[in-house]
């Protein structure tokens, strides 16, 4: 009997005008979409290879004077995400590369720079497409399921004969979202076949894995928007308040409550820029700076007032075996103090941006449209989690700078009581061609799923409830 | 008439709705294998609501209906599995061919295992033309519809089928072949429950009729008994008789 429902429900669909319009725009604008986002990635792959092929020149030029004058800039690079010619997420937003100094990191620009007025509307990538205009495919596909046949009298007439409401209504399910299903797995094989053919790196790594996820996740996404509208069919009795109601519905998860869980986070938590951090940092690194130059003058000073000539440079003078371990230990501490309180500031940021995001996510989570694109992005390795782990490279790679080039030289600015100012290096020898390279551990599919926990859950639940809401409904339905 | 046990019973059928509306009110009825039982009455009489309980489409507010000794309220699903339904507007699906919706029709009604020929066979005995089996129902006319509606019953082969205003709207000639049509079902042994406004056709082809008056049946005759009275004329003296207490 259910096999019956769903071939009918297969039938009557393929049948339908929507059908075609349907197999269509998934055929066309699925596989196009991934192939202009594989040419952006393409591109921003060149860009990567070219700039990190510079920056290490760079590198390697480096002497050990341009350190002594703090003019050392080293760039680490982040790798463009291959997936992201699945969804764009953060790829063009998040900074090219990060810019590491003796006195921190700050971010470089960013893709957007490329980008023109025509991208403020938006990106079509395969994320789009399936969150608007699959999804609202999917709710009008449903949408005249049961009112639409109610109205039209067949749900009388199948309903006449023994056959149990659970079956007729999952055999509805079953062969409406078949009947979606089977277009849009063609679009997205074409679409994979499109992506081998640009030398897209599907077999690299874990990215075949991730690719599976993505096909999985976007068919139950696309089964939850489905069901949610057969929900909304059964709870009316005419197609063309179904109709209505489902475009309500599908305007309130794709448009508003995502982005009004994003406002009312900021809102309630609003987090400073990563540049205004850097900023922050820097006028703490100058003031700290400042102070311990002051302090060694001061030191020094009473050290060396009335010392014989030349007393500073004989390492066996008595001033000079004084001065030595108070100099150190007040460089010791100031770089205690500068760790600690560069630490405090990331710290406090890392804390505001969790806060807000915490809100944000748990906020959107009452749109499964937000809960897909979310865990989609970080599947795709241009979400929040990608975004984490990037900042955390960069804060490695800088400590591992900080070890392996800037330690190497040791500069001690002094600013002296009556306003003048002495600078003495000390400098160990660096290899430049063996410093730190920049790299992100990308995070696990493993750690994809853990991080991503709350919003499978939110999608597990939209996929359950709207069907135990339409049964609870359907069970009840007047047919007459 | 030999008398057999009553495919279609109803006991005491009341049904009162959300509203406070007495549709139905302590229903007597019972229709033998081979028996046609027409019911007639104005709109609201509670013809529909009789055949919507049959269905278990809603439940009695008081007293059972019964298909082939099946209590309709307690065991549904088995009890529909006696029972073939005509509407008035037979609603197919319009993308299907004739075939395609005989197909899936006999399928919900238990029938699996039926061949092309066997669905050729049905809609050629309800004279649906040979070049329409093939055809999208989508451009049929209510009278094919209406015979296709009625080859969906013939091969579910039921023993009880209930009709809700089948004549409604038909020609002349499509209403006369209808007729040819349940005389066959009756031949077969089929007890048939049909509501109609149609008083003519109800004396020519009902082995029964009663008339249905603000929920109740209040006369019934048989057809011996039509022989000798005129069927028009009690209609619409019970029928003017409206607001009146109701007497069977």
């Amino acid at each position: 009997m259910w096999r019956t429902i769903v071939k009918k429900e297969l039938l009557e669909t393929i049948f339908s005008y929507r059908f075609p319009l349907f197999a269509v725009i998934c055929l066309l604008l699925v596989p196009l979409s991934m192939a202009v986002n594989q040419a952006a990635y393409a591109k921003r792959v060149r860009d990567y290879s070219d700039q990190v092929r510079l920056a290490d020149e760079a590198a390697a030029a480096i002497k050990i004077q341009d350190i002594m004058a703090g003019t050392v800039a080293i760039r680490g690079f982040r790798r463009p995400a291959p997936l992201s010619v699945f969804t764009q997420g953060f790829e063009s937003t998040l900074p090219r590369y990060y810019e590491f100094t003796q006195d921190g990191f700050k971010p470089g620009e960013s893709a957007t720079d490329d980008e023109t007025i025509l991208s403020v509307q938006g990106k079509v990538d395969f994320v789009f497409l399936v969150q608007m205009v699959i999804s609202l495919i999917a709710m009008l596909f449903a949408s005249d399921m049961v009112s639409g046949e109610k109205e039209s009298g067949t749900l009388r007439a199948m309903l006449a004969n023994s056959l149990p409401r659970d079956t007729l209504l999952s055999g509805k399910i079953g062969g409406g979202f078949l009947a979606l299903w089977v277009p849009f797995l063609l679009a997205f094989l074409f679409g994979a076949v499109v992506l081998m053919f640009g030398a897209f790196p599907l077999a690299g790594g874990d990215t075949a894995v991730r690719v599976l996820i993505v096909l999985l996740a976007t068919s139950l996404f696309i089964l939850t928007y489905f069901t949610i509208g057969i929900a909304v069919s059964t709870s009316t009795s005419k197609a063309r308040t179904s109709l209505v109601a489902i475009l309500i519905v599908w305007a309130a998860f794709q448009l508003i409550v995502p982005r009004l869980g994003d406002m009312i986070a900021r809102l309630a938590h609003p987090v400073r820029t990563e540049t205004q951090v850097s900023l922050q940092k820097s006028l703490l690194v100058r003031s700290l700076d400042a102070e311990t130059a002051k302090e060694l003058g001061r030191q020094y000073d009473l050290i060396f007032k009335g010392a014989p000539e030349g007393a500073a440079d004989n390492e066996n003078s008595p001033e000079r075996k004084k001065w030595d371990p108070i100099r150190d230990d007040i460089q010791n501490r100031a770089r205690e103090t500068k760790s600690q309180q560069l630490s405090a500031i990331d710290e406090t940021y890392l804390q505001e941006r969790r806060r807000q995001l915490d809100l944000a996510v748990n906020l959107s989570l009452v749109s499964p449209s937000a809960a897909f694109a979310r865990f989609i992005a970080d599947v795709c390795g241009t979400g929040e989690l990608e975004r984490a782990k990037y900042v955390e490279a960069v804060r490695s790679h800088q400590m591992a700078l900080d070890n392996e080039l800037f330690s190497k030289v040791k500069r001690t600015l002094m600013m002296h009581e009556g306003g003048g100012m002495s600078m003495s290096f000390s400098a160990q020898p660096v290899d430049a061609s063996k410093l730190p390279r920049f790299t992100i551990t990308p995070a696990t599919v493993a750690e994809t799923l853990k991080a991503n926990a709350r919003s499978l859950i939110s999608l597990l639940v939209w996929l359950i409830a709207p069907f135990a809401f339409a049964y609870a409904k359907f069970v009840k339905y007047d047919v007459r | 008439m030999a008398e057999h046990q009553a495919i279609l019973k109803a006991d005491g059928l009341s049904k009162r709705y959300e509203d406070g509306v007495l549709a139905l009110d302590r229903l007597n009825l019972e229709v033998q294998p081979g028996e046609i039982y027409c019911l007639l009455g104005a709109n609201g009489a509670g013809k529909t609501t009789t055949i919507n309980l049959f269905l278990g489409f809603i439940p009695p507010t008081s007293g059972s209906c019964f298909i082939n000794g099946i209590d309709v309220s307690k065991d549904p699903l088995e009890a529909k599995k006696y029972v073939s339904f005509v509407s008035e507007n037979v609603m197919l699906y319009g993308n299907f061919t004739a075939r395609q919706n005989l197909d899936f029709f006999a399928r919900l009604g238990g029938k699996t295992a039926l061949t092309k020929d066997d669905y050729y066979r049905a809609m050629r005995r309800v004279s649906l033309q040979e070049k329409a089996f093939d055809q999208r129902v989508k451009n049929f006319s209510k009278g094919m519809r209406q015979k296709l509606g009625i080859a969906i019953a013939i091969v579910k082969d039921a023993p009880a089928v209930l009709l809700d205003e089948p004549t409604s709207g038909l020609d002349p000639k499509a209403a006369a072949e209808f007729l040819d049509i349940m005389a066959e079902l009756r031949t077969e042994g089929k007890a048939v429950l049909m509501s109609t406004h149609d008083i003519f056709r109800a004396k020519e082809i009902g082995d029964r009729v009663g008339i249905m008056r603000e929920g109740r049946l209040v006369m019934e005759r048989t057809r011996d008994e039509l022989h000798n009275e005129d069927l028009n004329r009690l209609y619409i003296d019970y029928m003017e008789s409206a607001g009146q207490p109701a007497s069977a």
